[in-house]
């Protein structure tokens, strides 16, 4: 609609993974290159699932369906390249503790490997943020705007950054809350991720009916709330149980 | 040199800045403009010669002559540049690598008589965060900056150098003489005269050539004039190529191009998204699909 309106989509969207980086992961140049290479994994997930579709474009958008194969295939793929992504980490710990071993300082805290989790879910919401929100945010900047009929009361750009967001803080959190259960070997949270991942993607089919925005959004929301809970509390039993034992 | 780098940052820099008036009307009459430009060159001619400045001034200067000369090079039409980025990263391995290529003679001509390369060379200084006491970090800082010191206090540099300001064909030097490796092997000795003789390693910086700079600006400027995902993508992929050229310099210790990796990354990256991602992704925000 203007500039103003423009960046303002996009800080929406954006705006607590900036604040994110800017307060804990730009201190530590490690963390930035975290960020980068998940964002770069995502980037690559991505590109191959457009790969495995793009015969099959354009989806008749009249029928919800296909959308419902399409995410479920993109998401099962994500989750596993989540795995992958802790396999690698596993390994770069070894490393980093050989080392630090080596040159006799201390070994990763939690909190470190904490913050190295973070980071990387930090990179994939802000993919998924940039690549879905940000890249078709650049007629925004421009003097109208446009409304989708699924969604007539508020302009799409709009409606694309709410969902952002939601998203961005799903990825952010799940992250943490995934590596914490590989690394305990707790089920609970290893299957939370994937479930409340796929949850969330089909919760935004609800989209295709006319008005079915206002229903989806608010669910979507709740998930992300729930995400954010569910670290918040594994994270404050990690920190505690650790000062007892200290 | 010096000269060509005034003629940059004078005419083109003069060219964008009267693109740049014309379309925001801003009120100058074109005496005070010369006087500023002519500064604004000049300043940048000592800035980028006399490492007497700021570095942020030398850093600020050298950003903007990339800047200015990749802005020029993005007129070319489309598939001269591509043709272009492609055969310059395979002219940059060759030159590099193979015994007869131009610029690995260079290098080792300067090294021989223990000069300098002639080169505009953008340093970065690592940030050192000083308000870090604890323990818990010294193990992440010195994950990264294993790549740039040796076991103990000694300076270690690494060094990417170009040869000249126009001539386009960058390469990743390194004149470490210790082993810098920290997961395997030890810390040889390393050989501090050999270093203070090229002048270099005063600060443990990481330096860049200014070509390379100039083509991974061309190729995201030429990837923004078709849509912003495509810059997206291509950051990415140029990103990571300097992390792997960077990887493999610790790995082999010795002059390596460092265009042909992020141009590889870039341009396969600058395709796929062009033809597979860019349809995939508008069909899902459209319909409000995510995940």
């Amino acid at each position: 609609m203007t500039v103003a309106a423009g960046i303002g989509y996009a800080l929406l969207a954006l705006g607590p993974s900036l604040a994110l980086f800017v307060t804990v992961i730009s201190k530590k140049p490690f963390l930035i290159l975290t960020v980068l290479s998940s964002t770069l994994l995502w980037l690559v997930s991505l590109i191959v699932l457009s790969g495995f579709w793009r015969p099959f474009l354009p989806l008749n958008s009249a029928a919800s369906w296909p959308f419902a194969v399409l995410i479920i295939t993109s998401v099962a793929f994500q989750e596993g390249l989540r795995l992958l992504f802790w396999k690698v980490y596993k390994r770069l710990e070894d490393m980093l503790d050989a080392f630090a071993d080596r040159v006799s300082k201390p070994r990763l805290y939690p909190t470190d490997k904490m913050l190295i989790a973070l980071a990387g879910g930090l990179g994939h919401g802000a993919a998924h943020a940039v690549f879905f929100c940000l890249s078709v945010l650049t007629p925004a900047f421009g003097p109208a705007t446009f409304f989708t009929d699924q969604c007539s009361q508020i302009p799409f750009f709009l409606v694309s950054s709410i969902i952002a967001l939601a998203f961005a803080t799903i990825h952010t959190f799940s992250m943490v809350i995934a590596f914490n259960g590989y690394s305990e070997g707790n089920k609970v949270d290893q299957l939370f991720v994937p479930v409340v991942h796929l949850v969330a993607g089909m919760v935004t089919l609800i989209n295709f009916t006319t008005g079915g925005c206002s229903i989806g959004i608010p669910i979507l929301y709740i998930i992300a709330i729930l995400t954010l809970l569910h670290c918040g509390k594994m994270v404050w039993g990690k920190l505690t149980e650790n000062q007892i034992r200290l | 040199m010096g000269f060509s780098s005034f003629i940059v940052l004078l005419f083109l820099g003069g060219e964008i800045a009267l693109f740049l008036i014309r379309k925001f009307s801003v009120p100058i009459d074109c005496f005070t403009f010369l006087v500023l430009l002519f500064n604004f060159a000049a300043v940048g001619v000592f800035a980028v010669f006399l490492s007497k400045m700021a570095i942020i001034v030398t850093q600020g200067y050298l950003v903007a002559i990339g800047m200015l000369v990749a802005y020029w090079f993005t007129l070319l039409p489309e598939w001269t540049t591509w043709v272009l980025l492609v055969a310059l990263a395979l002219y940059d391995l060759a030159a590099v690598l193979l015994p007869v290529g131009p610029l690995r003679l260079l290098v080792e001509l300067a090294i021989s008589r223990d000069e300098d390369i002639p080169a505009l060379v953008y340093e970065a200084r690592p940030v050192i965060n000083h308000d870090q006491g604890s323990g818990e970090y010294e193990g992440q800082r010195r994950a990264w900056r294993r790549r740039r010191e040796s076991g103990n206090d000694s300076e270690s540099d690494h060094n990417i150098g170009t040869s000249d300001a126009e001539v386009t064909a960058p390469l990743i030097q390194n004149r470490v003489s210790s082993v810098v490796d920290g997961q395997e092997s030890s810390v040889a000795s390393t050989d501090n005269s050999f270093l203070e003789g090229i002048g270099l390693g005063s600060s443990g910086a990481i330096k860049l050539g200014l070509g390379d700079f100039i083509f991974y600006s061309v190729l995201v400027g030429r990837a923004a004039m078709y849509d912003f995902m495509t810059v997206y993508a291509c950051y990415l992929a140029i990103i990571a190529g300097l992390g792997v050229t960077l990887m493999l310099l610790a790995l082999y210790q010795q002059a390596l191009p460092a265009l042909p990796v992020s141009i590889a990354f870039g341009v396969l990256f600058y395709f796929l998204t062009r033809l597979l991602l860019e349809e995939f992704v508008v069909q899902c925000s459209l319909n409000l699909v995510m995940f």
